[in-house]
Parts: C-alpha cells; sequence; structure tokens
C-alpha cells in the first residue's frame, strides 16, 4: 500500500470552514430556536384543535354560506401553493439559467416549497364538508363503477399539485445526497447511522456524479414547466367558470407571476432571520439579497401590469358584470382590502428601485412581509368579492371569516414555520457542495 | 496491488490523473472520489456519458400514454355528459398527461439513477470509505 498525501495547511480552508459551519447550524439549538419553535407549534396546535372542532360540529362553524361558498380555506390554498412556487423557481429556473446566487438560497427554498406545498394540499381537505371520504378525489371507480370527472378543473388540480408535491420532494432530496454524506461524515453514532442511510451511501465516485448531474439537470428541466402549469390549473379553478371577474384568460399568467412574487417574498421573509440565527452572513451576502430584491420587483411590476390589464379588459369589454365586478371590488364593501393589496402588491416595493433600500435587511424584510399580506388579500378579493356580487341582485351576500377560520389560518402558518424550524436542525441548510464547486 | 492518492490540490489531482491517462492505466482499475463535481475530470477522463436520458425519456413517454390512455378509458367506460361537452374531451386530458409526463418522467430518471449508480448502497452506509475534502484515486490492480 503506497501513500502520497499532500498535506498543506497555512489557513483553515474555506470549505472545512464552510462544513463546520453549516453543521454548527444543526447542532444543539439556543434557548431562541426552542422559543420560535413553541411558538409555531403553539399555532400549529391551534389550528389543529379548530379544525377538529369543525369536524366535529360541521362545515357551519365555517362563515361560509350563500353565494360565497369559497372564502379563506380557498384563499390559503392558494396562498401556500403560491408561496410554493419561488422555491422551484429559484431553485431549478435559476440553476437552467446557471444564475451563481442560487446556490445561496437554494435548499431553503427547495425545503419552503415542500412544506408550503404539503401546508396548501390540506386546505382542500379542510374544505371538503366531509374530510373522511377525500379519498373520493383520487381516481378509483367507485362503488357504481364511476370514475372521476376529468373534464372537472378540480381533479385536474388533485393531478398537478400532487405531481408538484411529489416532484419537488424528488428534487430536494436528489439535491441533498452529496450534502447527506458530508453530513454522515462529520456526525458521530446514532447520527451517522441515520445520516449514512439517507445519503444512500454516497461516495462522491466519478461515475456516480455523472449520472447525479445529468439526473439534476433533468429534474430541473421537468420542475420548471411544472411550476408554470401547477399555478395555471389552480387559475383554471376559477377561470373555467363563468363567475364575472374570474372568467378571463389573463388568469393563469397572473397567478403564476404573483404566485414567484409571493415566494420571493416568503424566501426573503425566511432567509434573513436564518442568515442571522445561524451566522450564515459569509455565505448568504448582502449580494445575494440584491438579486433577490431585484427579482421581487421585478414580479411585483408583472402583477401591477396584471392588475391593469385585468382592469382595462374588465373596462374595454363593455360586458355590465365584469364592470360592475372590478367597480365593487375598488369601491364596494372589501375596498379596503383592495387597496392594502395594491398599496403591498404594487406601491411598496416600488422602494427597491433604490439601491439603499435593497441593500438594507430590515427594510427588505419589512417589504417582503408587507409583499406577502398583500398577496393573500389578493387572492380573498378575488375570490369573496366575484361570489358575493354575481350576476343576480337577490343572489347576493356578504362573508365574513368566522373564528375557526381564522384559527386554521393561524395553524396553517404555524405549521409552515414548525416544518420549517425542524428542517433547519435536521438537515443541511445550505448546498454546501455547490457552494464549494461555486468558490472554486 | 493496491495504490491510493490523495490530494488537497485540485490541480496536482488533475495532473496525477493526466499522467495514468497517459501511462494507458486500465479504466476499470481506477476509482476516482472526488467531493464536488468536476468538469475538468471529464475532459481528463472522458467518461462514458451517463444513459440516464434513455430512462427520462421512457418515464416521460410514458406518462404521456398513460395521460391520455387513463382519462379516454375512464370516460369512454360509463359515458355520462357533464356540462355539455363531449365525452371524450382532448383539452382537459392534456393537462392529465402533461402532470403524468412530469411525474414518471421524474421518478423514472430517479429510479434510473439509482439503477446504474448502484445506490443505496448498503455496504458504504454502514462503513463509508471517506475522503473528506479531498480528491482520491484509488488504483486496484491485480498484477
Amino acid at each position: 500500500m503506497k501513500s502520497e498525501k499532500v498535506v498543506e495547511r497555512t489557513e483553515i480552508n474555506y470549505k472545512e470552514q464552510l462544513e463546520r459551519d453549516v453543521l454548527a447550524a444543526m447542532a444543539k439549538p439556543n434557548r431562541w430556536y426552542w422559543v420560535a419553535l413553541g411558538f409555531s407549534a403553539t399555532c400549529f396546535l391551534i389550528g389543529l384543535i379548530s379544525w377538529g372542532y369543525q369536524i366535529k360540529i360541521g362545515m357551519g362553524t365555517a362563515g361560509l354560506n350563500n353565494p360565497v361558498g369559497w372564502g379563506v380555506y380557498i384563499t390559503d390554498f392558494v396562498f401556500w401553493v403560491g408561496i410554493a412556487h419561488s422555491g422551484t423557481l429559484i431553485s431549478a429556473v435559476l440553476f437552467l439559467f446557471r444564475a451563481k446566487f442560487r446556490s445561496s438560497f437554494n435548499r431553503t427554498a427547495e425545503a419552503m416549497t415542500v412544506i408550503a406545498v404539503m401546508t396548501a394540499g390540506l386546505f382542500p381537505l379542510i374544505h371538503l364538508g366531509r374530510v373522511w371520504f377525500f379519498y373520493w378525489l383520487f381516481p378509483y371507480p367507485n362503488q357504481r363503477l364511476l370514475w372521476v370527472n376529468f373534464r372537472s378543473p378540480l381533479i385536474w388540480d388533485v393531478f398537478a399539485v400532487s405531481t408538484y408535491l411529489t416532484v419537488s420532494a424528488v428534487f430536494f432530496y436528489v439535491g441533498m445526497i452529496p450534502d447527506l454524506a458530508i453530513v454522515r461524515r462529520l456526525t458521530t453514532g446514532i447520527r451517522k447511522k441515520i445520516y449514512g442511510i439517507l445519503s444512500l451511501g454516497w461516495q462522491g465516485s466519478l461515475s456516480e456524479w455523472m449520472h447525479y448531474n445529468r439526473l439534476y439537470l433533468f429534474l430541473a428541466a421537468f420542475a420548471t414547466p411544472l411550476v408554470i402549469s401547477v399555478h395555471s390549473v389552480v387559475s383554471w379553478d376559477f377561470a373555467m367558470s363563468v363567475i364575472p371577474g374570474w372568467h378571463t384568460t389573463i388568469f393563469a399568467p397572473y397567478f403564476v407571476a404573483g404566485a414567484i412574487f409571493s415566494g420571493t417574498a416568503m424566501v426573503v421573509t425566511l432567509v434573513i432571520p436564518m442568515r442571522k440565527i445561524f451566522s450564515l452572513e459569509k455565505y448568504i451576502t448582502l449580494d445575494h439579497f440584491e438579486s433577490l430584491a431585484k427579482l421581487l420587483l421585478l414580479t411585483s411590476l408583472i402583477v401591477t401590469y396584471s392588475y391593469i390589464v385585468e382592469l382595462g379588459i374588465a373596462f374595454y369589454s363593455g360586458n355590465v358584470f365584469e364592470t360592475a365586478i372590478f367597480k365593487y371590488r375598488m369601491m364596494g364593501d372589501y375596498k379596503i382590502l383592495y387597496w392594502i393589496m395594491i398599496s403591498c402588491n404594487s406601491l411598496i416595493p416600488l422602494l427597491v428601485f433604490f439601491r439603499k433600500v435593497r441593500r438594507s435587511l430590515p427594510s427588505l424584510l419589512i417589504i417582503s412581509l408587507l409583499a406577502n399580506v398583500g398577496m393573500w388579500f389578493e387572492r380573498f378579493i378575488l375570490i369573496v368579492t366575484s361570489l358575493a356580487k354575481d350576476f343576480d341582485p337577490y343572489a347576493w351576500g356578504l362573508y365574513k371569516p368566522s373564528i375557526i377560520e381564522a384559527g386554521i389560518t393561524l395553524g396553517s402558518f404555524g405549521m409552515f414555520f414548525t416544518f420549517f424550524l425542524i428542517f433547519t436542525k435536521v438537515l443541511p441548510v445550505l448546498s454546501m457542495t455547490e457552494l464549494k464547486e461555486e468558490h472554486e | 496491488m493496491k495504490q491510493q492518492y490523495l490530494f488537497e490540490d485540485k490541480a496536482e489531482f488533475l495532473s496525477k490523473l493526466q499522467e495514468l491517462k497517459d501511462k494507458g492505466i486500465s479504466r476499470k482499475a481506477v476509482t476516482i472520489l472526488i467531493p464536488y463535481p468536476l468538469h475538468e475530470v471529464e475532459d481528463i477522463w472522458h467518461p462514458a456519458p451517463s444513459p440516464l436520458r434513455v430512462f427520462t425519456l421512457f418515464g416521460a413517454l410514458a406518462g404521456l400514454l398513460t395521460g391520455f390512455a387513463f382519462t379516454i378509458y375512464t370516460a369512454k367506460d360509463w359515458p355520462l355528459i357533464t356540462g355539455g361537452k363531449p365525452i371524450v374531451s382532448i383539452p382537459p386530458f392534456i393537462i392529465i398527461s402533461f402532470a403524468l409526463t412530469i411525474l414518471f418522467g421524474a421518478l423514472v430518471s430517479f429510479a434510473g439513477f439509482l439503477i446504474l449508480t448502484k445506490l443505496p448502497n448498503i455496504r458504504a452506509m454502514m462503513e463509508p470509505e471517506e475522503y473528506g475534502n479531498q480528491f482520491a484515486i484509488l488504483i486496484n490492480n491485480e498484477e
């Protein structure tokens, strides 16, 4: 056995420092972590209790009634699916475009995607009157040998969302395999065993890398059209109907732009505190945030453009119902929410044009939080106003969310943050392999 | 005879690799372990391209066909007109087929990756050979 070893160490090199810093983030949590986890888990629990109450008492506990049969639950569903979008955008699309700033965020963004789709996937079930029959959504012949109706947009949703969850989970996992092998190397005892199994025994041989690079490229190429299609399908849940304000061809691109906008905002919201808590300033720099901020600004402008086009279409159409619903949105019962939406999504993000603002983390955090608020209201406005005042004045009615709906919405945020906090402690939060590759 | 070369430095590793290649060493005898992908290695060593795309293509086509076959079959199995639409409505079925193309394509690619790389590797799971951030060339010559 002959061994040639070149050991030259004048300084702790970048690679080892990176591994050490990422592993430090996975070490024993401090008090603030427990506080955050406790708070999120409490919110999650409130959500579970509210849902349990709704299942026991019935759907009457939600504020849904005629004519507004879709309310906060569907708003939450669209909101969370939207949040899920930027994960794949940052990860897959930026990978295909070889955008360097991606590697500092992609792991967080992918984790966010998977968790947000899981959260979103619960809402159609919560919205079901009898949740124990949720399996009726799956395509199988029922006792009368009747299959599901593939001409219904709701079934398209089942396929789109479950495909999205599966593919983004595979993409997330595959991207992590070499990093899990690094964690396996640096841990001991039972953790080493667990990460050994999770890493599938990855050794990093040339042939493994060859196949791996191909796989990653193909998965990115699959994920990209999937991102576009999933939110388009979600938008068709609305656009396929004849309800004024919903029945427009602009819906698919409008939803996709909104989804990427809200998702990017959520990445900023999550990464700013994460970078601070785990001292990852060296790997996630201000320049990275600036790139994200520009993406946020770009998508905000697209969203604003959609708002304008939507109004243009409605008023130019000469259709009284279309015109009436848009006037109602701006000046009717829910006008405050409409103007909050315009301020948060279209006006405030314009501040990002200023270099000072986009290089200041506190202001970015505030803008991104407001963007999320704005996007939630956008979905609410869209869903509720169109149903509240459709064609026949005798069928008009208002909708007010009940306390149970508020509890479940709070619970969804609790669930999202609980899972995200667990992610930061059990999986490597940065893509170490990619950062090393980039550093070369 | 077993030989093991470990390098901290990328350039030295690459020159050693070039040297081995020039010597005309048998490819089968050499295992290269690297901590992250390096395109230079491919330029020197010219490994065979990954046949993974065959799996991807097969999976995607299977998904596409399943999507159309399944939707058309179930629609015709109990022809029930809803919303005045034709029984076999191709536009909505495209959506299902599109989703299944991506789903099957991604899953079959992942399965293909596992088959080609022979992962999960139980032995390496339990007792991995670790070289850290070093570039390793392992030579296993029978002579």
